[in-house]
């Protein structure tokens, strides 16, 4: 295994760059950081429309979201790679297809997300923001959603863990990211077969568990410091589904 | 653009490689679901296990296998995993429909994982006394869980599951890398053929739709046939 | 009212001005950003594939391209697609020209045209000797692999009318599943199998290409509908290569006897778009 790892660390790392477009496992991961940055606005979009009080808004978001959680992932790849071209008028390449459809499919989860952060922080902190004379949007920029952030960051965390996996889907696009170029790496020395895909997985392990880690220590930290938050019973309904990738 | 031909969808060729896509993609969840619950309990009770050794096995299963995407645990189990096995075992596996095999135990590995999880914050839902008035009754650990505590965490427990349900659902769709001809695979099937992607892509989002409602509208229904109940 | 003759012509013009400005020339859009993006696979030895130490693209196709480019005067830029993706890409725009071992048959010809026919193979199988199949009708009832998404799955289905297909995301996955014993044929095109074949060294002996063709697949390259002036350039700058000896010498460079395909000599000339 380690003559594998030797032979091919740095196509694995990084695919053709610079000769070539990024790959490997360092598209992975900037795949799935931006895809988060950018489903962040989405979702607290989302979320807010989706408590709008005018029914425009609030009906086609809640279809649309129903629709999105009741799909595959893989599916709204798919749609997003043969239709988004002719929607946006834009030629967007595998990457962009990519980033596009996670932004979708993780934006509607993101909602929750975000709701919930958004509730978690006591109203007297918005009414002291207005009472002070700032205006609705400001007290929302200013006061509210940092402390806002601060709480969700564990969940924001998990759902970077979650979007790194999803990536791997890229693969069926052609996308050269990590897993794709194992399966490449795989067919050039395919006497090895376990060994690559053990080595993948070894890949994705390490970089999923360690950031997995990170969140429970961010949780511990906050949990020093911010105020009870609301801890949901486990059998409600509103238990969100929240996907594995 | 040609216009969208609903005709295609309802009878004819592709229509019959469609449906069958469908009935793999259902065979596959069911089975998966049949096997990953039983899995899923067993792994939930080795966290919970008075042993140091068998709660570190359950932590590494499931740590092990949710921290590596279900794509990568396919491939693993298709093209890599069997390959160590003695040659006459191997020839027997690959003589039959090996790529749903292999999907197969790549889905319950990975759903049991998930279960395990729901199953265990149902269990540590019920009150400990509860536990501890079994095992001074003089019931063994796993009766205790058995008669007892299970029972109990069922409640709490069936809609974590049913949203489980509704991802492995969803997560039969990857098994299209490996070979299984479920629906994504007939879909993208459909739209070599015929170059009619818009077709060929709706159907398969309106069946998965439909199933992924029929779950959703099941999890509604247990829920108010059998609330949660609090001491 | 009475139009004057000259403000009727005058508008005219002008309406077939903006028509034809509408629909603005792909020849003339690549000269303004001055490159043309190829979609090769990449994957396709040794059609276009990634020289695993220069980790640059490379092969017969990738050159043809380059010629091309050099001919219109821009850069060539190489995009790696999946068999099943080269013309959804193409017609969505997101590459300019298809140079993907792309088969000119006659249902793609009502989704896109095609230039001059650079390349001719059929289509094979191989399988293992251990099978004890030497030709294709006794693939009846069993299983074989493919890519997904290209002519092989047709074909092979035409040529034995119950076999059974499975097919993946890469020429390679299905390759690997054929060595792993998973089915017991692998379709694609001749020069790709014989290339695989080669690549397997010592372990050739228990493989075996069946004789029979499958398909003859005139391979050329993909480009959109309504393009007149670049299918032009295209087809010129191939005629070029032809008559100056070089498209020959391509292919001696990548599929001549000092290759893995050892093939001795071309059996096509690049002259024709007919199919």
């Amino acid at each position: 295994m380690i003559d594998i790892v030797r032979t091919y660390w740095l196509y694995f790392l990084v695919g053709q760059y610079p000769d070539g477009p990024l790959g490997g496992l360092a598209l992975t991961v900037l795949l799935a950081a931006l895809a988060l940055a950018l489903a962040l606005p989405v979702g607290l979009l989302l979320g807010l429309a989706r408590v709008s009080p005018f029914r425009a808004i609030r009906w086609p978001v809640t279809a649309l979201v129903h629709v999105v959680r009741g799909i595959p992932l893989l599916m709204v790849i798919f749609w997003a790679y043969f239709f988004l071209p002719s929607v946006t008028g834009h030629k967007t390449g595998q990457f962009g297809t990519m980033l596009m459809a996670l932004v979708a499919f993780d934006g509607v989860y993101l909602a929750e997300i975000v709701r919930a952060g958004i509730r978690g922080v006591p109203r007297g902190q918005f009414e002291t923001a207005r009472a002070l004379g700032l205006g609705y949007g400001h007290a929302m920029r200013l006061v509210v959603l940092p402390q806002a952030l601060r709480s969700m960051l564990p969940s924001l965390v998990n759902q970077f863990v979650s979007t790194i996996k999803e990536t791997s889907l890229g693969y069926i696009i052609g996308l050269t990211e990590v897993s794709f170029i194992a399966a490449q790496i795989n067919t050039q020395v395919f006497t090895r077969a376990t060994q690559v895909y053990l080595l993948l997985g070894l890949t994705y392990f390490v970089l999923c568990f360690g950031l997995s880690r990170v969140a429970v220590l961010i949780e511990r930290r906050l949990g020093r410091r911010a105020p009870a938050r609301i801890v949901r019973s486990p059998g409600s309904p509103t238990s969100i589904a929240v996907p594995n990738a | 653009m040609p216009h969208f031909d609903l005709a295609l969808l309802l009878h004819g060729q592709y229509h019959d490689w469609l449906a069958a896509g469908l009935r793999v993609s259902l065979e596959l969840a069911g089975l998966v679901f049949v096997l990953a619950l039983p899995l899923g309990v067993v792994v939930a009770l080795l966290r919970l296990a008075p042993s140091r050794a068998l709660r570190a096995l359950g932590a590494v299963y499931v740590e092990g296998i949710r921290n590596v995407p279900l794509l990568a645990h396919l491939l693993f189990w298709y093209f890599g995993a069997p390959e160590l096995l003695p040659d006459a075992l191997k020839e027997r596996l690959y003589a039959g429909n090996f790529e749903f095999v292999a999907g197969t135990v790549a889905l319950t590995l990975y759903t049991a994982a998930y279960m395990a999880e729901d199953i265990r914050s149902g269990i540590r839902a019920v009150p400990p006394v509860q536990f501890e008035a079994g095992r001074a009754l003089g019931f063994g650990f796993v009766a205790t869980m058995r008669r007892i505590v299970l029972p109990q965490a069922l409640r709490v427990t069936v809609p974590p599951l049913i949203s489980q349900t509704l991802n492995l659902w969803k997560d039969t769709s990857i098994a299209t890398v490996i070979g299984v001809a479920e629906m994504m695979y007939q879909a993208a099937r459909v739209e070599s053929a015929s170059f009619r992607s818009a077709e060929a892509f709706a159907f398969a989002t309106a069946a998965y739709l439909a199933v992924s409602l029929a779950i959703t509208g099941l999890a509604t229904w247990v829920h108010r046939r059998w609330p949660v109940r609090t001491l | 009212m009475r139009i004057p003759f000259r403000t009727l012509l005058a508008s005219v013009v002008a309406a077939a001005a903006l028509v034809s400005a509408a629909h603005a020339d792909q020849l003339d859009d690549i000269r303004k950003k001055g490159e043309i993006v190829f979609g090769v696979l990449g994957t396709d030895e040794p059609n276009s594939f990634v020289d695993p130490k220069s980790r640059e693209l490379v092969g017969y196709e990738v050159d043809i391209g380059k010629a091309i480019a050099q001919k219109i005067g821009v850069k060539p830029v190489f995009k790696q697609l999946a068999v099943a993706a080269r013309i959804p890409e193409l017609q969505q725009g997101r590459v300019d020209v298809l140079a993907a071992s792309l088969t000119h048959n006659k249902e793609r010809e009502a989704q896109i045209d095609f230039s001059l026919t650079t390349f001719v193979t059929g289509q094979k199988v191989l399988v293992k000797t251990s099978s004890g199949i030497t030709d294709v009708p006794q693939l009846a009832g069993k299983k074989v692999l493919t890519v997904k998404g290209g002519t092989q799955e047709p074909n092979i289905r035409k040529a034995v009318p119950n076999v059974d297909v499975v097919t993946f995301e890469t020429t390679q996955q299905a390759f690997l599943a054929l060595q792993q014993g998973k089915g017991v044929g692998y379709v694609n095109d001749e020069a790709s199998i014989v290339n695989d074949y080669a690549k397997l060294g010592p372990a050739k002996k228990d493989y075996a290409i069946l004789p029979t063709s499958i398909s003859v697949e005139p391979l050329a390259l993909g480009i959109r509908k309504n393009e007149p002036a670049l299918k032009k350039v295209i087809d010129d700058t191939l005629r070029e290569l032809e008559s100056s000896g070089n498209a020959d010498k391509l292919f001696i460079k990548w599929y001549g006897p000092s290759t893995k395909l050892q093939f001795d000599k071309r059996t096509f000339k690049i002259d024709s778009d007919k199919i």
